[in-house]
């Protein structure tokens, strides 16, 4: 039988972190342009918007995302009789997740900034999404940068849970190589110190940008 | 007391009625998902308009395998020598050249996909693969929800030793000593014989008992046939062998109930695989050890 060297572990590990990254990117951009539209909704002055984003954001803050995984791949297949592939499955619950975090991160943003900016706007005759473009985001978008860039790494660790609909991704494939070479030290350390040097940098980032947008 | 308690909590009926509106969904929800998914499944597939044309064809997925040209089939990854990673991380093991063999008997390609142990059935229900060859053992449970074929796999607890100790029975271990892992099947099995005709050793888990056979702290163990294969793999020159079988409960081949034509293929491919002695073979490669007899000879 041939055999895992040390270089073809970590060789497996990443390329198995190349399903991290890709699901880690579906979820940011998807989720950031779903969880844009449920922010607005949050801020909106119709009740009735802000109910229904209420409700979508807990319902996603308020339930662990392993769970809205199986929905999205055997509750959907249950209940509607539709079968999604692994992938749009992940991208589905992954994007209900980030963009609940999302919208909530934003939202705190925007109303961080005083209501004087508002009126202030309203005085020189814009109307609402003039306002919001070119006086309140520009000002929430520096607030925002920071706590947005260090939700990111929960997201790359949060794919890991995408393994159970099927994704060989980083986790997985760790604990694959692991039940054949049984060296679980070195290949969840191998694995962790990969989820580091991805991490890492972004957490660094969030950082630096957080000093230099502050004022 | 409790209830004023919950005013307290939600004191809008605004928020009462969405905290009913979360109990209520929950409830539905874990109700849909643990009734065992065959009423779900079923109720589901009779609302969707792809399963009502499935359900009046009555289970032709041998003729969709067929005009597709490939089939889906579950295979274990985690769990050798069933199925485990190779070192290019392709699926490698028993379960997986079989499934090779059946979908080359039927004439087309395999599609495998792995899939986590406890989730072999529900990708089963919900038509993302057509056969489950994943190490699935046969219970009442789940007899009531999907077909079984005829057992292609052993698996079983028995007793291994060196060859200089001639047991062929429950009854040859009087007066034998006896290592098992404690709290096992097999522990269970081998403390129904009186406990004053043997000595049985027990240590705490499986590597234990099988480091006590290879040391010679005991001749015979009780064990389970995939621990049994690592350890005759491992140790090539203490020639250990299978004595007997204590408690057989082979796997089987796991089929969506009405798929009636597929499974009586499926039957018909295995029983060509143990006549023509390929599946012999695989279990030589895989297990270390020749099929058991009444695995090998059945045919229904």
């Amino acid at each position: 039988m041939d055999e895992f060297t040390l270089s073809r572990i970590f060789l497996n590990l990443v390329i198995a972190t190349k399903w991290t990254l890709i699901l880690s990117a579906i979820a940011f951009i998807c989720g950031g342009i779903i969880g844009f539209i449920v922010m607005l909704m949050r801020i909106s002055a119709n009740k009735w918007l802000r109910g229904i984003s209420f409700i979508y954001v807990e319902f996603f803050q308020g339930t662990p995302l392993l769970l809205q995984l199986f929905l999205a791949f055997f509750g959907l297949s249950v209940v509607f009789g539709v079968n999604l592939s692994s992938l749009a499955a992940a991208t589905l619950a992954l994007t209900g997740f980030t963009s609940a975090f999302l919208a909530d991160i934003w939202r705190g943003a925007v109303q961080a900034i005083p209501q004087g900016q508002w009126e202030a706007g309203s005085a020189i005759g814009f109307g609402y999404f003039k306002q919001l473009q070119l006086i309140i985001l520009p000002q929430a978008v520096k607030q925002a940068i920071a706590p947005t860039v260090g939700f990111l790494v929960q997201v790359i660790k949060g794919t890991s849970l995408a393994s159970i609909i099927g994704f060989t991704e980083l986790s997985r494939a760790a604990a694959l190589i692991n039940n054949v070479t049984l060296q679980s030290l070195l290949i969840f350390g191998l694995a962790g110190l990969i989820y580091f040097i991805v991490c890492y940098p972004l957490s660094t980032w969030s950082q630096y940008l957080e000093q230099k947008l502050s004022y | 007391m409790t209830l004023d308690f919950l005013k307290a909590l939600f004191p809008t009926p605004f928020k009462r009625a969405l905290a009913l509106f979360f109990v209520s969904f929950w409830l539905t929800v874990s109700i849909a998902s643990c009734s065992g998914g065959s009423d779900a499944v079923k109720s589901g597939a009779n609302i969707s308009p792809n399963n009502i044309a499935r359900l009046a064809a009555g289970g032709n997925t041998l003729q969709d395998v067929r005009a597709a040209g490939k089939i889906n089939i579950a295979v274990p990854a985690d769990f050798p020598p069933f199925g485990s990673v190779g070192p290019n991380m392709q699926p490698r093991g028993y379960d997986i050249d079989v499934a090779n063999r059946i979908a080359e008997g039927l004439g087309v390609e395999a599609e495998l996909i792995s899939v986590v142990g406890n989730y072999r059935i529900p990708f089963l229900q919900t038509d993302r693969v057509d056969l489950v060859i994943s190490s699935l053992g046969k219970n009442e449970e789940r007899a009531a929800i999907i077909d079984f074929s005829q057992p292609y796999a052993p698996f079983f607890s028995g007793i291994y030793g060196r060859p200089k100790i001639e047991v062929a029975s429950m009854k040859d271990l009087k007066g034998q000593t006896v290592g098992v892992a404690r709290g096992s099947l097999e522990d269970l099995e081998i403390s129904k014989l009186p406990p004053d005709e043997l000595d049985i050793k027990r240590f705490a888990n499986n590597s234990l008992t099988a480091s006590a056979l290879v040391s010679g702290q005991v001749d015979l163990i009780a064990t389970g046939n995939v621990v049994a294969a690592k350890l005759i793999q491992d140790n090539p020159e203490q020639k250990i062998e299978s004595k007997f079988i204590m408690k057989d409960s082979p796997c089987y081949v796991g089929i969506r109930k009405q798929d009636t034509e597929l499974l009586e293929q499926v039957n018909e491919i295995i029983a060509d695989l143990k006549q023509s002695g390929k599946l012999n073979q695989l279990s030589l490669q895989w297990f270390g050890e020749p099929l058991p007899e009444d695995l090998a000879t059945t045919a229904t």
